[in-house]
């Protein structure tokens, strides 16, 4: 039980690092894609129940932190978090390089299934050119937090008193 | 013998020339002793040195530490008298509002402000400061409200250039490349000579129940261009209120009274 409240907790921070960072202009003016990298570090890292756990968690935050109707992150985190989990036997989930790569897709993923979801819903305008923008700007920035989260909550958990039910040692 | 016997002056001439001889040597060796005593000084006190050093460093970062604190007070001071005379001074019902959060994604131009509903905010409410018009109010919960700003593509405001008293209709563009807010005022008369650098202002005309202020200033037009179809002209405005996390903006909760200044 108890890893379960240290995990939707250490979810809860990411939420508010990712609140309190300034969004990117650059980058087509998002941020980065702190919860979206917790959800792919779980997905990689976890069993199924605790993967689907983070991926709830993790979309009610961005939803319910974010304007407009639940969906775009309830949509995407999903997506990006099942396809991370079936591959996750495959690849070396600790490899920088690896992280460098499953981070860029995981977040190009996320932006097009929001970007699609704003599109068919009308809540955002469409803009081609600004649309490539975020997409390449959200693959740079989630190459970035994916490594940053994965040392971040590995450095965590190692921290933590190594007791049943609290630790994953 | 023969130098006792010699006159005093002799003596003196000969002492002269030696010491006028020697005298170089001698300035040179003393100053050399002179380095050497320094040396020596600094090398015994170099212990005493590093702890000194030590302590003023402590000091100064103590000082400079109190010094940013002091420069922070100072700066919410004059904020807060700015906004405490905006607020005294407009003739709407005000309610003052902390920014707590920005928008999560990125993709709505928002901030959060840290009252709601059980304040008396509710939806589509005006949202100023004193540098002028900060947006609107979208999603109210009972304790914050979610401000969508000048600059988002959804926001839309009537508004009017000032000088010319010509109308309207001010939306938001996003962001330009260095991250500062950019707006627009379409359907402008195009016979209305409006030019750079005038100001815009809200036209009283939007808002259920007149929930946006006439008169408030939103920002500058800093290029006018010519419409498609050639019936109207439009805008390009820098909207004046940007808004930061430590900010104080203000929610229009009441019209101003008939005949109030």
């Amino acid at each position: 039980m108890m890893r379960y409240v240290i995990m939707l907790a250490g979810i809860a921070i990411g939420a508010l690092v990712q609140l309190f960072l300034p969004a990117w202009p650059f980058f087509g003016g998002i941020k980065p894609p702190v919860l979206a990298a917790l959800v792919l570090y779980y997905s990689l890292n976890r069993a199924p129940r605790d993967m689907w756990l983070a991926v709830f968690w993790a979309a009610v935050l961005h939803d319910g932190l974010d304007l407009g109707a639940f969906g775009p992150a309830l949509l995407a985190f999903p997506v990006i978090g099942f396809l991370a989990h079936r591959i996750r036997f495959e690849i070396f989930v600790d490899g920088v390089v690896t992280q460098f790569i499953v981070g860029a897709l995981g977040a190009v993923l996320a932006m097009l299934v929001m970007v699609l979801v704003y599109a068919i819903t009308g809540q955002r305008p469409f803009h081609f050119g600004y649309t490539m923008l975020r997409l390449i700007g959200s693959g740079l920035l989630g190459m970035v937090t994916l490594p940053l989260v994965s040392f971040g909550v590995n450095k965590f958990e190692a921290a933590l008193p190594k007791r049943r039910r609290c630790g994953w040692q | 013998m023969l130098a006792f016997i010699l006159p005093s002056s002799f003596s003196l001439k000969g002492k002269g020339a030696v010491r006028g001889v020697l005298a170089p040597a001698e300035r040179g060796t003393s100053g050399l002793a002179q380095r050497l005593n320094e040396a020596a000084a600094a090398i015994r006190g170099i212990g005493g040195m590093v702890e000194k050093n030590r302590e003023l460093a402590h000091e100064l970062v103590r000082i400079q530490t109190e010094l940013n604190t002091l420069r922070d007070a100072e700066a919410e001071n004059v904020r807060l008298r700015r906004a405490f005379k905006f607020y005294r001074q407009r003739p709407e019902t005000l309610i003052p509002c902390d920014v707590i959060s920005r928008n999560i994604s990125g993709w709505w131009n928002t901030v959060r402000v840290g009252k709601g509903s059980a304040a008396g905010i509710k939806t589509s409410h005006a949202v100023i400061s004193p540098d002028g018009l900060v947006g609107k109010t979208v999603e109210v919960s009972k304790n914050t409200a979610e401000v969508l700003l000048v600059s988002d593509p959804a926001f839309r405001v009537s508004a009017k250039v000032d000088r010319v008293h010509t109308f309207g209709l001010v939306r938001g563009a996003g962001a330009d490349l260095k991250g500062q807010p950019v707006a627009r005022m379409d359907f402008i008369n195009k016979d209305a000579k409006i030019k750079v650098g005038d100001e815009v202002v809200t036209s009283g005309l939007s808002g259920q129940s007149g929930a946006f202020p006439k008169g408030v200033h939103i920002g500058y037009i800093v290029n006018v261009h010519q419409d498609g179809s050639g019936l109207y002209q439009y805008a390009e405005l820098a909207p004046s209120a940007t808004v930061g996390l430590l900010d104080y903006v203000f929610a229009v909760s009441g019209q101003a009274a008939e005949g109030a200044p």
